[in-house]
């Protein structure tokens, strides 16, 4: 793909209202051409709104959407060359799999042959040729959900968008589906807009990921990044668990720093996270980043806790800790093996942090 | 067994005090015919109630007679039906005792062809079917159905819904008797109605007047009972008893054989022959009225309204029951209409 | 279970209504046996009958009656009444399909008012409406006068007792017959299939043909069959607003039975015509169940 830095989406200053409410303010995006990228947030988020304005169901009332470098921003969804899965699949009941499937082309006005040529290709990408002639009733929910991938993609839109399209799914399902669509995007080549409010599934398969709060992009950047480096506690939050803990800073040292929580607890950080002129900080950790032994290690921060709540989950243990401070910090622990050291409630036990673990964050 | 007697003993004496047998009248008249403050007297006056139905032909009357519908004490054919019905000896014969205002009707309402000797019939009220023209919009004199019935008036005409009056029409212009109807007569007739009903904007017999008062027609052959309204309207609209000849109708009151109330009934048709309530009905519907002591308090203007009592001679003549006839009449003014 | 080793017992038994849903079932089964079944048996019986001089039946057997109703004066009514009748039909669907599709598309609170107005004419009697439609349409009526008032230099027109007035009173009379299942159907009518069809090129124009009205037919269909169906046995609005010059055949048969005393004819043309109703319903009823 030698024009992948092509830019194929770009939002520029958008904003949406409804009556009073802002639902999208002033959002700035590009995406690039042949890019899965994930819109991530809450219920209320803005999201679907964002990819309701790519789509042209809705039009911005300030702010320019470029689709391939044309402005489209009050260009209605039957001009744009841009298709959406939706939600609910949303298929035509009248109508039978390979009729949806080829109402885009008919609409296009695609000769026959072509036409018929291309959705029998479409179905077998998505499997179901054989299901072809049944109608989306007769159908189950994850068949119902590909039917609904080939009618988008048939059309060869310049992007798909993609709304929850896998909610519906049972866990199983799902899963199966994240990893054939991801297969599916690469294959096509084809830019994929996709609205999600569950982070794992937006850490599988995006190459980038915008989470969304309140409107705004609250960050943007690969998996790895909005993972292990979040900007703000929303994002640590929202995206897998953390320890929110705030401090104060005590002290600045070449590249670390010093910082103190509430209990008295003293941590070293990377001083590189934090603001030069900053007296307090919010250190987000993630946890499973807690390095749990029984015996003591030579490290930086390394503290006693006692464990005050051990929950199995079977890959991992869920433990709660409480540090001879009174710091309250949850962890999570691999579960190598049936009989290896496996913790136990009111044990003692000695924690570890890296320092790069340690992400200071800004609060809401 | 005893006790159960007793019970319906009981049974009756409550329906006795709910009014269930107390004296009633049923009345199956034409509608807009009977004023209500004539039916309100009576009751006021005897203690007798009126259950008042109405129907709009008779034709519609002969129907629910034949079928058996209803325990009619009074009703009011036209003197054809009425003469149909003498002959199946479906009438009572009347008391005449129980009618002493009998002596207010006009000679000329008695001995009349429908009920030769009186036997069974009082005359309610008389009129004729005519043309009624407005002169504020036609200039033309207009004596009879053919001057009526001209290219020129195409669309500007109203005439009675009423499928034997157009038939009768139509055999009077071709100089034929009225009450003689076979297939060659109607055969004779259809070209006429076929060139007529082109002409016609409204076929109405309930209410023919409506058309002629609202301007959408200008001439019509309606009832004289509804030229006389427009002439107390509006003095415009003139009367006129085609020169062809004209049907002359007499409605009558009669008792069914089988009526339950036959006291009530005669006691009905004494009342309304009283000059004072006849009076009345000609004050709602101003027809020609046969009773002569009524005509004596009448107004002035009322005798003067030449729709009610037309001046002149003219040839009038009732109806007689044409059997079968009915039924191809319609057929024939079906066929003919459903070519428009 | 062996066959023929034990009495079977039907595995549908318990899906059949016990005697309590009949017991529930019986005051409309009662209803409908005196007040369809009895009286369209009279009919029948009627329709093989002959007439006696003044009206009544006499109970000799007669095709006649059927015969009469195959003559080309009865048929072209009946042609006549079909027409004006499907005529009727399509300016009510044409005309009230955007405005049931537009109720259906607003806020509940005012789609609730706008159901209201469409209902409010059943609030007054059908003649008194019919006799208003005369005073708007009449030579010197309310449109002719606001014409005039507005100089347009056109008309008066003359639209009371034509055929025209015929098919406006029909389509007034009926219009909410239309309307409402329309309603019915637009409203289940999921917002996200007309957006995947935009999504998909549809123009508006191609959204409506391709997505909207094959998912609403079934109301259009039910729509259609209130509609029709009346329309074609309607006789009042023929004789009020057309001046009962041209006779439809619910005129016909109400002539039978009133004027020409000739009931058994009026019985063979009632039960041609209901013939003609089941038949209109069960097309229907396919092509509506097919799309479903």
């Amino acid at each position: 793909m030698a024009d992948t830095d092509r830019p194929m989406i770009e939002l520029r200053g958008v904003t949406k209202r409804f009556g009073g409410f802002t639902a999208v303010n002033r959002v700035s995006l590009t995406v690039k051409a042949g890019e899965f990228l994930t819109l991530l947030g809450p219920s209320g988020c803005g999201k679907t709104t964002l990819l309701r304005l790519l789509a042209g169901f809705e039009m911005p009332d300030e702010g320019m959407v470029l689709l391939d470098g044309e402005d489209v921003s009050h260009v209605p969804p039957y001009r744009r060359s841009v298709n959406q899965v939706f939600q609910s699949y949303a298929l035509f009941p009248h109508l039978t799999v390979r009729e949806n499937v080829g109402f885009g082309l008919r609409m296009q006005q695609v000769p026959v042959a072509e036409a018929s040529d291309r959705i029998v290709a479409a179905l077998r990408m998505v499997s179901l040729v054989e299901q072809a002639d049944k109608y989306p009733h007769q159908m189950s929910g994850g068949q119902r959900q590909r039917v609904a991938l080939a009618r988008a993609i048939v059309p060869r839109p310049k992007v798909l968008l993609l709304d929850e399209p896998l909610s519906a799914l049972d866990a199983k399902l799902r899963h199966g589906m994240q990893l054939e669509l991801k297969r599916l995007q690469r294959k096509l080549g084809m830019t994929f807009v996709f609205v999600t409010h569950d982070q794992e599934e937006a850490l599988t398969m995006s190459d980038r990921i915008a989470v969304i709060n309140k409107g705004r992009i609250e960050q943007l950047g690969n998996a790895s990044e909005i993972y292990h480096r979040p900007r703000t506690a929303f994002t640590a939050d929202f995206i897998g668990q953390a320890n929110l803990l705030e401090s104060s800073v005590v002290g600045r040292n070449g590249t670390t720093a010093r910082v103190r929580l509430e209990t008295g607890l003293e941590l070293v950080i990377a001083r590189a996270e934090l603001p030069d002129a900053a007296s307090k900080a919010l250190v987000s950790i993630r946890p499973e980043k807690i390095h749990i032994s029984r015996a003591p290690v030579t490290a930086e921060n390394v503290f006693q806790a006692r464990i005050e709540e051990e929950i199995f989950q079977g890959a991992t243990d869920s433990l709660q800790l409480v540090t001879d401070q009174g710091t309250r910090l949850h962890a999570l622990v691999a579960n190598e093996s049936a009989t290896q050291e496996a913790f136990h409630e009111g044990d003692t036990v000695y924690c570890s942090l890296h320092l790069d673990d340690l992400v200071i964050v800004q609060a809401e | 067994m005893k006790s159960l007697k007793q019970l319906l003993l009981a049974l009756a004496v409550l329906a006795g005090s709910l009014g269930l047998n107390a004296a009633e009248l049923n009345l199956f008249g034409w509608s807009e015919y009977v004023p209500q403050d004539v039916l309100d007297g009576f009751t006021k006056e005897t203690g007798i109630k009126v259950n008042f139905e109405t129907y709009a032909s008779n034709e519609e009357l002969l129907s629910k007679l034949v079928a058996g519908g209803g325990n009619y004490d009074l009703i009011q054919p036209s003197e054809y039906a009425a003469e149909l019905m003498i002959r199946r000896k479906m009438l009572a014969p009347l008391d005449k005792a129980q009618i002493p205002n009998l002596k207010n009707v006009a000679p000329e309402f008695k001995g009349l062809a429908h009920d030769p000797k009186d036997e069974f019939t009082v005359p309610y009220m008389s009129g004729t079917v005519g043309i009624v023209v407005n002169t504020d919009k036609v200039k033309d004199s207009i004596r009879g159905y053919k001057d009526v019935f001209q290219a020129k008036f195409k669309d500007r005409l109203v005439v009675l819904d009423d499928n034997r009056e157009i038939v009768t029409w139509a055999l009077y212009t071709a100089g034929l008797p009225a009450n003689e109807i076979n297939a060659a007569s109607l055969a004779k007739v259809r070209p006429i109605i076929a060139q007529w009903v082109k002409l016609v904007k409204v076929f109405d017999s309930g209410s023919p007047k409506t058309a002629l008062i609202n301007g959408d027609v200008d001439i019509g052959i309606v009832w004289s009972g509804e030229a006389a309204l427009l002439w107390n309207e509006d003095k415009k609209f003139k009367y006129v008893l085609p020169a062809e000849g004209a049907h002359r109708f007499i409605d009558i009151f009669c008792i069914p054989a089988d009526a339950p109330h036959k006291k009530e009934a005669h006691a009905f048709i004494n009342y309304i022959l009283r000059p004072d309530v006849s009076k009345i009905i000609s004050r709602d519907f101003p027809y020609t009225n046969p009773n002569v002591e009524a005509r004596k308090i009448l107004s002035p203007e009322e005798l003067a309204n030449p729709a009610s009592y037309p001046a002149g001679p003219a040839k009038l003549e009732t109806f007689r029951d044409i059997g079968k006839a009915a039924a191809d009449i319609d057929e024939l003014m079906t066929d003919i209409k459903s070519a428009l | 279970m062996l066959a023929g080793t034990a009495p079977a017992v039907p595995v549908s038994d318990h899906n059949r209504p016990g005697w309590k849903a009949w017991a529930l079932l019986a005051p409309m089964v009662l209803w409908l046996i005196l007040f369809v079944v009895v009286p369209g048996l009279i009919l029948l019986v009627y329709s093989f009958c002959e007439r006696d001089e003044i009206g009544g039946v006499m109970f000799t057997f007669t095709w006649e009656n059927y015969a009469r109703v195959f003559d080309p004066v009865y048929l072209r009514i009946f042609g006549r009444s079909v027409w004006y009748a499907a005529l009727t039909t399509a300016i009510c669907a044409v005309v009230g399909y955007p405005v049931a599709y537009y109720i259906a598309r607003v806020p509940e609170t005012l789609r609730n008012k706008l159901l209201l107005l469409v209902m409010v004419p059943f609030w007054t009697s059908f003649l008194i409406r019919t006799f208003a439609w005369i005073t708007i349409l009449k030579q010197e009526g309310l449109l002719n006068s606001l014409v005039k008032a507005m100089g347009a230099g056109i008309g008066p027109f003359d639209l009371l007792y034509t055929p025209t007035a015929v098919v406006i009173g029909l389509v007034y009379a009926y219009l909410p017959f239309m309307i409402l299942p329309i309603y019915g159907s637009a409203e289940k009518l999921d917002n996200s299939l007309i957006e995947a069809a935009y999504d998909l090129g549809a123009s508006p124009v191609r959204a409506f043909s391709s997505v909207i009205v094959p998912l609403t037919m079934p109301g259009i269909a039910a729509g259609t069959l209130l509609v029709f169906v009346p329309a074609i046995g309607m006789f009042a609005i023929t004789d009020l607003m057309g001046g009962a010059k041209v006779p439809m055949i619910g005129n016909v048969i109400q002539n039978q039975f009133l004027l020409a005393r000739n009931w058994p004819f009026g019985a063979a043309l009632g039960v041609v015509f209901m013939l003609m109703f089941v038949v209109t319903y069960v097309i229907l009823q396919r092509r509506a169940s097919r799309s479903a």
